[in-house]
């Protein structure tokens, strides 16, 4: 076992990007420390021995704010931390902090009923985008072509069991040429940008994009860092799209993914979230 | 070596960690690593609505 620095990482499933932030550690002579989701308690005195950081890549977003909050109860640093996951976690705070900073972002109008959804996509005008405020990888997004399809796809919405499905989250559809962009930004640096090319029309990697590196650009890399500024900084991924001609913030994910970006640019991403997270403990 | 609970496949360990998430060779349910030593799996946990990025 390493003698050296010690992280902690909090997880799930070991995911490719678990695997690769485990060998990025092993090879800087850095101790892991494992906690499983499954299986940690945390009661309200401080356990001995936690690490400094810990670096939070549960794929539940519940779980990973829960646990960030209890980290932070015990003085552990985490990576994201937990306001920055409960902001960016949640489309609508996310959308509201990126207008708030003036940030490009796709209109957007919040609506917390089906009747008042249905006005809402009818401000936006069709094709609209209704996407659940708290959801990941494409899950239950729609493409909202017409008043009929509108509809239906609102009732459908309202039967679901959770209330946070009837949260209304109506976003102007973008023609976007075939791809859209995700920066991967540690700290102040984007260390990577990919396209996300897809004949669908939700560009996301886990619905089979094709990734492509994409050239860092003034544009891009100062909005990317504005974005991950704007709730809260750490390790996000930044997902933008193509808006006639000017770029424009649609997503701010805290708990990212980095498997396509890796393999697309060459970055070593996993090997620069743990010097970040090192970074951080020495703060 | 070990078996896939859904199929009864014979499933090697090549190099993987405890945790880790691969499909079945056979059958292509997805598996989690429970132990290396022994090897052992089980399938993987379902995605729930939270998970994500």
């Amino acid at each position: 076992m390493s003698s050296g620095p010690s992280l902690g990482l909090f997880l799930t499933i070991v995911r490719p990007e678990e695997k690769a932030i485990l060998a990025a550690a092993e090879s800087r002579g850095v101790r892991l420390v494992r906690f499983d989701d499954r299986d940690v308690t945390f009661g309200l005195e401080r356990p001995e021995g936690l690490p400094p950081v810990v670096l939070n890549r549960s794929v539940s977003h519940t779980r990973a704010v829960y646990a960030g909050r209890c980290f932070e109860h015990y003085g552990v640093r985490t990576v994201n931390e937990p306001d920055v996951l409960e902001l960016a976690g949640d489309k609508v705070r996310t959308s509201l902090r990126l207008a708030e900073r003036g940030i490009p972002t796709p209109r957007t109008i919040v609506a917390l009923s089906p009747e008042a959804a249905t006005k809402a996509i009818e401000a936006i005008g069709y094709p609209a985008v209704l996407k659940p405020a708290v959801g990941s990888w494409g899950r239950l997004l729609a493409k909202v072509d017409d008043p009929a399809s509108a509809e239906q796809i609102l009732e459908h919405k309202e039967a679901l069991p959770s209330p946070i499905h009837s949260v209304f989250y109506v976003q102007e559809f973008v023609e976007k040429p075939g791809r859209d962009l995700r920066a991967f930004v540690v700290g102040d640096t984007v260390v990577g940008a990919m396209y996300r090319r897809s004949d669908d029309w939700r560009t996301n990697a886990a619905r089979g994009a094709v990734a492509e590196p994409a050239p860092l650009g003034p544009e891009l890399t100062e909005l990317a860092v504005r974005a991950a500024q704007a709730v809260g900084g750490g390790v996000l991924a930044v997902d933008l799209m193509e808006r006639r001609g000017e770029l424009v913030v649609h997503e701010v994910n805290p708990t990212p993914e980095f498997k396509a970006l890796q393999g697309a640019t060459g970055v070593d991403v996993a090997g620069r979230i743990v010097d970040y997270a090192l970074e951080v403990a020495r703060r | 070596m070990t078996e896939c609970p859904t199929c009864a496949a014979s499933v090697a360990n090549d190099e993987k960690i405890v945790g880790e998430i691969f499909p079945c060779p056979d059958c292509g349910t997805e598996l989690e690593v429970l132990t290396t030593a022994p090897f052992a799996v089980e399938t993987a946990p379902k995605e729930a609505e939270d998970w994500g990025e």
